[in-house]
């Protein structure tokens, strides 16, 4: 099942499930780049940025769909 | 007690904040901030640094004032022209920030029309007023600044003026010393060479620093302002002497072979006379009287001597003997310059105009990149702030997009990621005093603590000079997020809004850094080499035209363009090359790199020595009988610059070698049987003079491009062309 859309309290500050999500979505994306980096497979790609952001994107998909809940 | 010159800085800018600030309270003054950015951007080292900076941010303040008062007059209800001219007037500074004079005054006249514009484009009938407060906030801050500088602990650059200038005439000398051991063999070629590159990359560094220097006394000492033209001849002058000793260094590898105490008898006399001139320079610069006038010394070759020489050790001598030539006008004319300066001369010394092609506007690709760039990044935020509703900090985004975006588009090897840490740091640092202390406050004098003691340890903990940008971040965001006004009111939204605004702006500026080009360093690099190829073929191929035929407007100004261009991308290249994260290419140097540098710095000097050898005339007997093998030559180098520039790293010193000595083999036959066909009188001593200079430029450039090719074989390419995020 998936889970509910709700806001996040954090120190009684309400943020939106969709910024929470898309800043863990760029810090896994710029964690695999870094990887990808490291055992040179980004040579791969023909455009790295544009992979970044994709991936930025597919991550914070997912983790707002499957996660969090946006 | 002692205090040191940190703490007496940090004091001053910390006093003069607290003070602005509370003048522009107690006139009751709105956007208190900018009293405090005008305050925090112009506390430098010494009142002439600090004035000269005050001075073209006020400048820039009145005109960015009246731009922006013309724009919402002339578009008040025209949103996307009103930010079309707006965009175009921040590319135009942007360009103009990345030349050599008033960098900081576009910088200024580019950012404080945005903000005037983004403040009083939502409140247009309070338009007049925003732009007055801008600019009488920013006065208040720079005379604030002046005043506490002025009477509190008053440091001028005057001293350490004299003292770059010493230092660096200093080094010059010792240059001119190591090369001239170099020329007559004296010591252990290895050693100097190190050597002279150890000066040669001080030199550039106290050039620099002279220049700033020189701007700093220029408006605190009346008889530096009285006499700043000869100042700004003698700055050209000192830096024509550096590119002189750096041809006449090129000059080295081709006259190892000759015998020059015999060529040049007076060589010895002349190094001497040299050398001396160079420490009557130095001895002014101390403000004492030269010891002794400039002797003239001819230089003129032994006939018997040069006729023993093959015709290629000819032309490297002929070469060799114009720089040294030049190189004794040049000493000449420094010497009358600061003669005349500390008015121990009778007479002016003449103002010479720079003799560079200045005439011809051509501009600089890498400058109208970062122009574009901004000009994207403030429309991408613009849109943001249009279409995002409730975005944070409102037209706040568009207003720091401009600034940040400007000083990294001008600066394109700092990537965004190295501002990250110091804002998140500052932000952080500043909402715990907002949040926690600023509340508690209820009086200016408790106030004015918080202000002193934060601005104090911002000045204390980022006083080097290479920190100048951290400090000034600092101090805006804190001024920033904290607002101060009479009407002061707390909220956390303050300081979560200024972290996303910073969010959001870094995410534009990361996607703008991509257009049109990757930022990445190698890669610029690699574009950088394939376009001062392409320069070079283009202007090779401009050899083939008579010269002097008449060439329309469009030749020439491709021509100056070319030709501008090819100057300027060594020291952009030598720039990127020391940004090439070569733990990461595996098996380069960044040793290496910079001996790639240096040999294209080289290869230019060869090929302006070729221009100017191309534009006297030539002998038309000679011209009838060579021009074939001579064009072949030329035809052969353009080939190679046409190779190159498709694929800078492709070039093979071996070929090439073997190129060049078949084709100097085959020359020296040909001018020995051209020469034995003349009849006496039929070449003069100009002609023949011209000849040999023009034969030793073509020597020149092969030579420099096998040395190019050397030094790219030592760097292993492949990594620098792969994919990486």
């Amino acid at each position: 099942m998936l889970p509910i859309p709700h806001e996040f309290a954090i120190g009684g500050v309400f943020m939106p499930p969709l910024l929470i999500a898309s800043f863990l979505g760029i810090l896994m994306a710029i964690g695999t780049a870094l990887v990808l980096n490291r055992y040179r497979l980004s040579r791969y790609f023909f455009y790295p940025p544009l992979v970044l952001l994709s991936l930025t994107v597919i991550y914070t998909i997912v983790i707002g769909t499957f996660i969090i809940g946006i | 007690m002692i205090l040191s010159r940190k703490i007496k800085e940090s004091i001053k800018t910390a006093l003069a904040m607290t003070i602005a600030l509370g003048i522009a309270l107690w006139m009751d003054w709105d956007n208190t901030k900018w009293v405090a950015f005008s305050v925090a951007m112009i506390s430098l080292a010494t009142i002439g640094q600090s004035l000269s900076k005050g001075l073209m941010r006020m400048f820039g303040t009145l005109l960015a004032a009246f731009v922006a008062l013309s724009l919402i007059a002339l578009f008040p209800q025209e949103r996307w022209l009103f930010m079309l001219f707006l965009s175009l007037w921040v590319g135009l500074c942007t360009y103009m920030m990345g030349g050599a004079k008033n960098q900081y005054f576009w910088h200024v006249s580019a950012f404080a029309c945005t903000i005037i514009c983004m403040s009083a484009g939502i409140d247009p009938v309070n338009a007049f007023n925003i732009a007055m407060l801008r600019t009488q906030e920013t006065a208040l801050g720079i005379l604030v600044y002046s005043l506490v500088a002025i009477f509190l602990w008053p440091s001028d650059s005057y001293a350490d003026f004299k003292a770059a200038s010493r230092q660096l005439a200093s080094t010059q000398q010792q240059l001119f010393r190591t090369y001239r051991e170099l020329i007559s063999g004296q010591s252990d070629d290895v050693d100097k060479e190190k050597n002279a590159q150890t000066l040669r990359t001080n030199e550039v560094q106290q050039q620099t620093h002279f220049v700033q220097l020189l701007a700093a006394v220029e408006i605190e000492r009346y008889e530096i302002w009285e006499s700043r033209h000869q100042w700004a001849n003698y700055r050209g002058q000192v830096v024509t002497l550096s590119e002189t000793m750096q041809r006449l260094s090129e000059s080295l590898t081709e006259i190892k072979a000759l015998e020059l105490q015999e060529l040049l008898p007076e060589l010895k006399d002349f190094s001497d006379e040299v050398d001396e001139r160079l420490s009557q320079l130095n001895l002014m610069l101390a403000g004492e009287a030269p010891k002794r006038t400039p002797e003239t010394i001819e230089l003129v070759a032994n006939p018997d001597a040069l006729n023993t020489l093959s015709h290629f050790h000819k032309a490297a001598f002929s070469v060799l003997l114009t720089r040294l030539k030049s190189l004794e006008t040049l000493t000449r004319t420094m010497y009358d310059t600061l003669a005349d300066i500390n008015n121990f001369s009778m007479q002016r010394a003449p103002l010479v105009k720079n003799n560079r092609p200045a005439s011809v506007f051509a501009p600089d690709p890498d400058r109208l990149l970062a122009s574009l760039r901004i000009v994207i990044s403030t429309w991408l935020a613009y849109l943001a702030l249009i279409y995002i509703n409730d975005i944070p900090a409102g037209v706040g985004i568009v207003s720091m997009t401009v600034p940040i975006g400007m000083a990294l588009a001008t600066m394109p090897q700092i990537s965004v990621s190295k501002l990250l840490k110091p804002v998140i740091g500052s932000v952080f640092f500043v909402g715990l005093i907002y949040i926690f202390l600023m509340p508690k406050l209820s009086t200016y004098l408790e106030l004015g603590l918080v202000i002193f003691s934060v601005t104090f340890s911002i000045a204390y903990l980022l006083s080097a000079p290479q920190q100048v940008l951290g400090r000034a971040l600092g101090l805006a965001i804190f001024f920033s997020i904290v607002a101060i006004s009479n009407d002061q009111n707390y909220s956390f939204l303050a300081v979560a809004n200024t972290a996303l605004m910073f969010a959001i702006l870094f995410i534009i500026l990361a996607i703008t850094a991509y257009i049109p080009f990757s930022p990445r360093p190698e890669r610029a690099f690699l574009r950088l080499l394939g376009r001062f190829f392409r320069c070079s073929e283009y202007l090779l191929s401009t050899m083939k035209s008579d010269p002097n035929q008449p060439s329309t407007r469009l030749e020439s100004w491709r021509k100056a363009f070319y030709a501008r261009e090819l100057a300027r991308l060594p020291n952009k290249l030598a720039v990127w090359g020391k940004f090439i994260n070569t733990e990461a290419l595996s098996g380069s140097s960044p040793e290496q790199v910079q001996a790639l540098t240096t040999r294209l710095q080289a290869l230019t000097y060869q090929l302006q020595e070729l221009f100017e050898a191309r534009g006297s005339s030539q002998a038309d007997f000679l011209v009838q009988e060579l021009l074939m093998d001579i064009r072949a030559w030329r035809n052969q180098i353009q080939k190679t610059f046409q190779q190159l520039s498709k694929n800078p790293t492709a070039g093979n010193s071996q070929l090439f070698r073997t190129e060049m000595h078949q084709i100097i083999a085959h020359l020296e036959v040909r001018i020995k049987e051209t020469l034995n066909k003349l009849t006496e009188n039929q070449l003069s001593a100009q002609d023949g003079e011209n000849f040999y200079r023009l034969l030793g430029a073509f020597r020149g450039v092969s030579v420099a491009l096998v040395d190019y090719a050397d030094s790219a074989d030592n760097i292993h390419w492949e990594r620098w062309h792969e994919e990486k995020f």
